[in-house]
Order: C-alpha cells, then sequence, then structure tokens
C-alpha cells in the first residue's frame, strides 16, 4: 500500500477493555471506508446473526477512506460509520451513516485508517487517541453533557494548556489543530432510536441511529489528535489533479453563472459555498463565514456572528426556520436539538406528527394518546425545550417517541393507517420521506433496496434539482434536456449510451422499464465504492455537469480514478471501481439476508402507492421527444414495481423469488465464503 | 420568563462559557507533553540589522477562508511530498464553536523587512534568498536543527515549522522550491497555496504589508460575488444583487426577520 493508507485500524474490546489493531493490507481490495467496515463486520460479527443492535456483538466500524487527509477535492474529510442500526424499521438492517469534517483527517493523520468497536463497557468511557496512543478512560465528568459541552470538556482534557492558533508540543512533533472529536449527547446515552454521533458543531452521522449504539456500549466520544502525514503515491500528479479540478468549481470571484438572488438551493446547481444554511436567506444578513470540511471547495455550511447555529445545514436549519420568534431563537433551536445529539431530520417529522396527531384531536391531555407537552405552545422556543428534553431523556411522552416516528406510531396502533394515509411520510424502512419517492425513483428504489433513505444527493442533481430550481427561477437548465440526458448517458461506465436510464416517465422505457435497471443498478455500485468506500462527498460528486465549466462538463468518470491513482499508485480504471461496488453491494445483501430480508419486505409503504405526488420537473422522453415534465399528481404503481424488481434482482444475478444472490453471483465476486455462509443457513437464492 | 426568551438565554450561557474556554486554553497539549514550542530564550541578534526586502509576499483574507485546509495540505504535498498539516508553511487554525470572524485564525511568513529568523541563525541556514526575489529561505543541508529560529520567530504560531522526521526547520519560500509540482514556484511565479485556495483567500502581493500591525496581511479579498453568496462581514451590508432585486420586486425580497 503506497499511498493513502496509514496501514493500521484501531481494534477496541469495550468489553475487556482491550486495544490491538488490524492490518488495513488485509482489506486493501475494497478501497476504504465503508467496503472495508462491510468486510470487517462479516469477519467479526456475521455469523451470529441475527441479533439486536443493542446486543454487544454489535460490530460499530469507523472508517476512513484512502483520500482522508489528502487535497483531493470534497473527500479529504469524510468518514464512514456502520454496524446494526436501530433506526430502521421493523428490522434493525446493517446500515452507515456518513459525516464531514475532520475527524478522518485527524485519524489518518494519528496513524489510523479505522477504528473497530466491540463489546460494551460496564461504565462509561471515551477513547483517547494522541497518535500510535490509544487509551480507554473513564468518562466520569463527560457522561450527560451535551455534545457542545462534551467536546469543549474533551478538549481540555487532551490539551489542558494553550492558545488557538498556537503550537501544541507533542513530544517532537507539533500541532496547531483541536482533537478531533467523535461523541453523542444525553439523547445517544439513553438510546434514543434516532440520535447522532457528532463531531464539531455540524458534522452527524445521523442516520441509523448510530448514537444510540455508541450509548448501548457507554461509549461516549472519541477524541483523535495526530501529527503525521499521508503518504501519497504521485504527489505531483495530485497536486496537478487538484488544480485541474479548478475548472469545476464555483469561482467565488467570477462565477460563470452569478447566484440569483434569493434563489437558495443554487448550491446543488453551482455547488456554490455557504448554501445551505437557512441564517442568510434573508434580510438583514447576519455576518457569517463560508465554512467547509477538509479540502472541499463547496464550503456547503456557515460559522456565525453569533456562533449560534454555526455550521447546521439543510435538514438542521430548515425545520427551525417555521418556528415562532427570532432568528436567533431559531438557531438556538437548532442547537439544542443538536446538543442533545437527536437527528434533526427525524425529529422535524416526530414534531410535525405531534401537531398534525393534535390537530385532528387524537393527540393531548383527555385524548386517545395521552400527551404530556402543553401543545398550545406548539412551535414556540418552550416547547422545543420541553419537547427535546423528554425525547432525550425518555421522560413522559418521551419515552414512547424516543422510539422513532414508526414504532411510536405502531404503539399507537397508527402505522399502518398513517403511513397509508401519507400523514406520516415514511416511505422506505421507517425512515422519513426525503426526496420525492414516487417521481425520483432512483431515491425510493434504491432505498427500499437498501438499508435506509440513501441520502446520496449529487447523482439527482442534474434531473431535479437543476432543472426545478432554474426553471421555477424563470431560468433556463444548464443544459437542454435532450443534451443532459445524452452527456449523463456517456458518462455512466459501465452502461453508458443509453439516455433512456433516464426517462422518469411511466412509459415502456421508463421508471419500470430495463433501462431503469440499469440506472438503479449503476447508482448502487457507484456510491458504494467511490462515494462510500473512497469518500467522495455526495453533495458532490459524482458530478457529471456544471454551470462553472466552459463546456458544461463535470469531471465524472475521468476525476474518480485519477484521484484515487495519483493518491494509491494504484491502475485502477472506473469501470474497476464499480465492480468493487458491485461486490461491496452484494455483501451487504447477504448480510440483510442473515438479518432475515427476503424479497417481500421489500416494499414501500402504503402511500407511496395511494397518494399522489408533488409536482417535480424531471427529464421525461414522450413519443420519442425529450422534455422537463412535471410528475405532479404521479403515485408509484406496486404491480408494476413488483415486476420491475424482478428484472432487478435477475440482472444482479439474485432469486427472483427471494431476493438472495445467487452462488454464482457471490463467486463470481470472489466472496465464495459468503456463499457458503448463506447456504448453511439455507438463504442461498 | 416569556416563552421567546427561554431558548435565547440558554444559549447565549452556553455560548458565554464557550467564549471563556477559547480564552483559557480550548487548545492543545496533551498532559504527557511540554506546553508550546520553544520557549528558549531568544539569542543575541547578530550584527546585521539590514537586508533587501523580499519581492513577494503572501497576504490573506482571513473572513474569506473557508477553513478547508487545502492550503496546508497543499503545502506539505508540494514540498514534501506527502499530505502533513504538521510541515504546512502555512497555518490555518480554527474553533467550530467560535464567532465568525474570530473563529478561525490564519498564519502565514511575513517576509518580514528585519527577518529574526535569519539574523539569529547560527548556522547561516536560514537566509535571504537574493537569487529569487530576496525571499527569507531555510538551506536544509545547512539547518543543524537548534530550533533557534522558531524560538525567534515574534509571531504566533511560529511562522518556521519544525519538521520531527528530518529534525530540521523548515519556512515558506513561496514555493521557490517545490520538488512535488510541475509549476515554477518564486516570488514571481506561482505558489501552490494560492493556486489552490478554492474562496481565493490568498494572494501574492509585492508591496510590503504594513509590518508594524499584527494584522497589516490579513486584507479585503472580496467582491461584490463574494456579498452576493450572502456572506457579509457587517450587518448594514445588503448585497448588491439583493439591493437590485428587492428595488425591482419588494414584495418578493422584502422578507419578515
Amino acid at each position: 500500500m503506497t499511498g493513502g493508507y496509514a496501514g493500521s485500524i484501531l481494534r477496541v474490546n469495550l468489553t475487556k477493555k482491550a486495544i490491538s489493531m488490524l492490518a488495513t493490507e488485509q482489506y486493501a481490495e475494497y478501497g476504504g471506508g465503508h467496503g472495508m467496515g462491510s468486510a470487517i463486520f462479516w469477519d467479526l460479527a456475521a455469523d451470529q446473526l441475527p441479533f439486536s443492535a443493542f446486543d454487544p456483538r454489535n460490530v460499530v466500524t469507523v472508517m476512513s477512506g484512502p483520500f482522508s487527509g489528502t487535497a483531493v477535492p470534497s473527500a479529504g474529510g469524510r468518514c464512514e460509520v456502520q454496524g446494526l442500526a436501530p433506526q430502521a424499521y421493523p428490522v434493525e438492517w446493517f446500515n452507515r451513516s456518513n459525516f464531514g469534517g475532520r475527524f478522518s483527517t485527524q485519524l489518518k493523520n494519528a496513524g489510523w485508517d479505522g477504528i473497530v468497536l466491540e463489546g460494551a463497557a460496564d461504565d462509561p468511557v471515551w477513547i483517547n487517541i494522541v497518535n500510535d496512543k490509544a487509551t480507554i478512560e473513564s468518562a466520569k465528568g463527560i457522561w450527560g453533557l451535551d455534545i457542545y459541552e462534551t467536546q469543549e470538556e474533551i478538549w481540555r482534557r487532551v490539551a489542558p494548556g494553550g492558545k488557538m492558533g498556537e503550537w501544541t508540543t507533542l513530544g517532537e512533533n507539533y500541532t496547531t489543530q483541536k482533537p478531533a472529536v467523535l461523541c453523542i449527547g444525553p439523547a445517544g446515552e439513553n438510546k434514543v432510536r434516532f440520535a447522532s454521533l457528532i463531531h464539531d458543531a455540524g458534522n452527524g452521522a445521523g442516520q441509523g441511529g448510530f448514537g444510540a449504539v455508541w450509548g448501548s456500549k457507554k461509549l461516549k466520544a472519541i477524541s483523535v489528535l495526530g501529527t503525521g502525514g499521508v503518504p501519497v503515491a504521485d504527489p505531483k500528479a495530485l497536486m496537478a489533479a487538484r488544480l485541474w479540478y479548478r475548472q469545476f468549481q464555483y469561482d467565488v470571484d467570477n462565477p460563470r453563472l452569478p447566484k440569483p438572488p434569493n434563489l437558495f438551493v443554487f448550491s446543488s446547481v453551482s455547488n456554490c459555498p455557504a448554501d445551505d444554511q437557512f441564517a442568510n436567506k434573508r434580510l438583514p444578513f447576519e455576518p457569517a463565514r463560508a465554512q467547509a470540511c477538509t479540502s472541499c471547495p463547496k464550503a456547503c455550511r456557515q460559522r456565525m456572528s453569533t456562533g449560534m447555529g454555526n455550521e447546521l445545514s439543510c435538514a438542521d436549519s430548515q425545520w427551525p426556520e417555521g418556528l415562532q420568534g427570532t432568528r436567533k431563537d431559531k438557531e438556538a433551536a437548532g442547537d439544542l436539538v443538536q446538543g442533545y445529539g437527536l437527528n434533526h431530520f427525524e425529529w422535524r417529522v416526530l414534531f410535525a406528527y405531534l401537531n398534525a396527531l393534535y390537530k385532528q384531536g387524537v393527540l393531548g391531555p383527555g385524548k386517545k394518546i395521552e400527551c404530556d407537552l402543553p401543545m398550545n405552545l406548539y412551535g414556540t422556543p418552550a416547547f422545543i425545550q420541553m419537547l427535546a428534553k423528554k425525547v432525550s431523556l425518555r421522560e413522559g411522552i418521551g419515552e414512547i417517541l424516543s422510539e422513532g416516528c414508526a414504532r411510536t406510531a405502531e404503539a399507537w396502533g397508527r402505522y399502518k393507517e398513517d403511513t397509508d394515509s401519507g400523514l406520516l411520510e415514511l416511505p422506505n424502512w421507517g425512515y422519513p420521506a426525503h426526496y420525492e419517492p414516487r417521481t425520483e425513483v432512483e431515491w425510493s428504489y434504491g432505498s427500499i433496496l437498501g438499508e435506509r433513505d440513501i441520502n446520496e444527493h449529487s447523482f439527482n442533481f442534474p434531473f431535479s434539482h437543476m432543472p426545478g430550481t432554474m426553471i421555477r427561477a424563470g431560468l433556463d437548465p444548464v443544459l437542454p434536456v435532450e443534451k443532459l440526458v445524452e452527456v449523463v448517458a456517456s458518462k455512466v461506465i459501465p452502461y453508458t449510451g443509453d439516455p433512456l436510464m433516464f426517462d422518469y416517465s411511466e412509459g415502456p422505457t421508463g421508471i419500470y422499464s430495463d433501462h431503469r435497471v440499469k440506472t438503479i443498478a449503476w447508482h448502487r455500485h457507484y456510491t458504494r465504492f467511490w462515494i462510500q468506500s473512497c469518500l467522495f462527498c455526495d453533495w458532490v460528486w459524482p458530478l457529471f455537469i456544471t454551470p462553472n465549466s466552459a463546456d458544461k462538463m463535470g469531471p465524472t468518470p475521468d476525476g474518480e480514478p485519477r484521484f484515487f491513482n495519483a493518491v494509491t499508485g494504484r491502475n485502477l480504471t472506473f469501470s474497476d471501481g464499480m465492480e468493487t461496488g458491485r461486490k461491496i453491494w452484494n455483501l451487504d445483501r447477504s448480510i440483510w439476508i442473515l438479518q432475515g430480508r427476503h424479497r417481500d419486505m421489500e416494499v414501500h409503504a402504503g402511500y407511496v402507492y395511494n397518494i399522489p405526488a408533488r409536482a417535480a420537473y424531471l427529464p421525461t422522453c414522450e413519443d420519442g421527444k425529450w422534455v422537463y415534465g412535471s410528475k405532479d399528481g404521479r403515485v408509484l404503481n406496486k404491480s408494476k414495481f413488483e415486476e420491475w424488481k424482478t428484472k432487478f434482482y435477475d440482472f444482479e444475478g439474485w432469486n427472483t423469488i427471494s431476493g438472495w444472490p445467487k452462488r454464482k453471483t457471490l463467486e463470481d465476486l470472489g466472496l465464495r465464503k459468503v456463499a457458503d455462509v448463506l447456504k448453511s443457513k439455507g438463504r442461498l437464492g | 420568563m416569556s416563552s421567546d426568551e427561554g431558548l435565547e438565554n440558554k444559549k447565549e450561557r452556553s455560548y458565554s462559557r464557550r467564549k471563556f474556554l477559547a480564552g483559557s486554553g480550548a487548545v492543545i497539549a496533551a498532559d504527557a507533553l511540554a506546553a508550546c514550542v520553544p520557549a528558549n530564550a531568544a539569542p543575541e541578534p547578530s550584527a546585521n540589522t539590514s537586508y533587501a526586502a523580499s519581492k513577494g509576499y503572501l497576504v490573506y483574507d482571513s473572513r474569506k477562508c473557508a477553513g478547508c485546509v487545502t492550503c496546508m495540505l497543499v503545502c506539505s504535498l508540494v514540498h514534501d511530498g506527502q499530505e502533513n498539516l504538521s510541515l504546512a508553511r502555512i497555518q490555518i487554525a480554527q474553533s467550530s464553536f467560535g464567532k465568525f470572524p474570530d473563529d478561525i485564525k490564519m498564519a502565514v511568513c511575513r517576509q518580514c523587512m528585519t527577518p529574526v529568523c535569519v539574523q539569529n541563525c547560527p548556522a547561516g541556514a536560514c537566509f535571504v534568498d537574493s537569487a529569487n526575489g530576496n525571499v527569507r529561505r531555510i538551506d536544509s543541508a545547512k539547518c543543524i536543527g537548534c530550533k533557534t529560529c522558531i524560538s525567534a520567530c515574534p509571531q504566533q504560531p511560529n511562522r518556521t515549522v519544525w519538521n520531527p522526521i528530518a529534525k530540521k526547520s523548515t519556512k515558506c519560500d513561496l514555493c521557490t522550491d517545490s520538488p512535488y509540482w510541475v509549476e515554477k514556484g518564486g516570488f514571481a511565479g506561482k505558489q501552490a497555496c494560492v493556486e489552490s485556495c478554492p474562496m481565493h483567500a490568498l494572494k501574492l502581493v509585492n508591496v510590503t504589508p504594513d509590518q508594524t500591525e499584527t494584522d497589516g496581511y490579513d486584507v479585503n479579498l472580496r467582491n461584490d460575488n463574494w456579498l452576493n453568496l450572502g456572506l457579509v462581514d457587517n450587518m448594514s451590508i445588503v448585497p448588491p444583487s439583493y439591493a437590485k432585486a428587492a428595488a425591482e420586486k419588494p414584495a418578493k425580497t422584502e422578507r419578515k426577520p
């Protein structure tokens, strides 16, 4: 391993208080991040499945990738977390989450490619990593603190002296950087099923509820500080690639397509900085900084002059917009929920669900669902404070709400009714709706065939956000629709040359067709390797088209292998990476199958098939002519989706009755031992 | 207390505490380790107190910096062939919980008019490179690893950087000697940090910045396009495109706060 890797993975057994290491080399074929995490989970835990996410046998991996700590754009600071996770409904699938910042940067600088967590501690602990030294320390005085206080206290314990911007001495080594801390808040300690892992102010591994898993292991935090370097196989090639990439960046001084005023999701069109936070979407503006993860030119968040709402972006900052009170109140509300370590994305739906039931007269004092919240104060700061505390500490009605939307609805006997009607939009595995499941089908298909809301943004930007944003603003889309589908079709190796892969119609070449089978397969395989294993940020990559370059072309599929090979010294093609992604996708599926996955379970919530969708502009081929067509009012056809699933399973080499991989499929991917285990469990397709 | 006051007050209290922490040692130094870099007594300065001015200086806009540390990563990449924040000759320190603009501190070598690193080097390794625009440099072949240049540097963090592997000091040379980069560096060439900064928050100038001010190198590199991103540094500023839109369609842009 000549470049991109530290060479060792830290292994921590919390039950035995034992620290050891794994050689990264033995997992090299997976590239890093998710692939390595899946392979480690398989080796250490899969043969004992099924068991609960809160079982000490659950293995959690926190993995960097080959680009962590490097100047590869939008890839230097991502980090992948995996293990069984309690948010998914009805099964706690083997799951993943991903966060940015600088944790994986510091991890690599300290000499580690990842961390493997096993067992559970008797008393609360945190893990302190300073270069090659790792210790398990008592969390006395930290347990119970919010995520801000936790990090401040750990900074103080690791670094009792010094000032910001001065060198700190670590033996013969020096750094100006703070320790990078990944931690849980009170919500995680109390095993709230949508508790996050938080790093710095605004980086969260939210989906899955890994905060609750750490809580079950009595692990409050991991801190890492490193002063070493990341080896790069070809430094000249990496520097050249980084400068080559400038043509695709938003030029903050002289943009080809300047940000129009009041066009607030322009980042999904142009990757312009600081566009994903609520604070400066209105006049008067608050002084703020665009803030970035390691090596990222997009800098999607902001830090504010008040220090409030720092780095909260997207959903973290959107739900408070509807609250009563001042802008400061809204920023404080975001910080409060973040401080408890709650996942904003699930929180905001739970919040709205309570109000919907209250308005229906179902919930409240003396109602069918007894509630100890002052619902007349709904939307006020006082209400937010009470609700966040009750949920995080499992007090009163918080005891059931802490189980998350799906399990709360189930406990109230309302799950089917409310997910059929769309009162509670949980289209896939109990996760709140994200992109429209009836129209942007790569999102819903990918989610239900996987383990969670996929949260893989950049693939759908050119199809939905870019045209939708521009059309709604009265502007021309970045590319005419015919050109868009032609360009993207030329880039989706190994399925190039088929623009109908991006036909969002319900016609014979649309969302139920063989063409769409290839689209979904490409997306699943691409993200498993290039995004989740190499750890390019999904908020930027893949980048098919961009208004920033002279010809509107983006760096995909040239950029991914160019950066990979410069850093690692390997000679990987884009297609090689896609094949590794397919291998990881099949390995993950095999783990789910050991947890009980069957084709019959891969069905969306009822409202997706019954309730009309909201409008979205998407490429549509109508009678041979392409348009950006509105999909307002669409519902998914359940029987057609089931027919499509059969085609997809067949394409992937899975049994079309059970959805389980066939032996040949696994063996062709080099997963013979996986096939043997599935066979022994009677679950080989 | 009204309900509206509740959250804000809680946050204010919280942030007061953070402010205290930031000033009392939010950063670093493992307990097994010593305090900050070299507290050695400054050596006696050499007789020479007059040096030719550098023909190039890095200036920066600390309000434009996004904290991505790309400048640090490319610095070590082109000079040392590896990604290493500790070897970077430009340092960006930041606090995620801080208040803009004090959440980031940028530290570039000032190419001082009176370079104490050169003045005090006992080995003659630290020198004014007259063949390359009088850039203040360190000749690693001559460096004896005494760290005098580090302790003598009056800036915090020290702009001279310790390489623990080579056991020698290094410093910003404006990429005059950047063996892992194909571009020509130096005062008349390109600098890796300037070229790669996605915020254009670094710039090479040939006029000596005010050396009497601690922030004389911290300049305004923002233009209207920057303001139009909503990234103002003063609440009284209305970005030009927003002002224009407000004038044309006041109903749509003058929103309630």
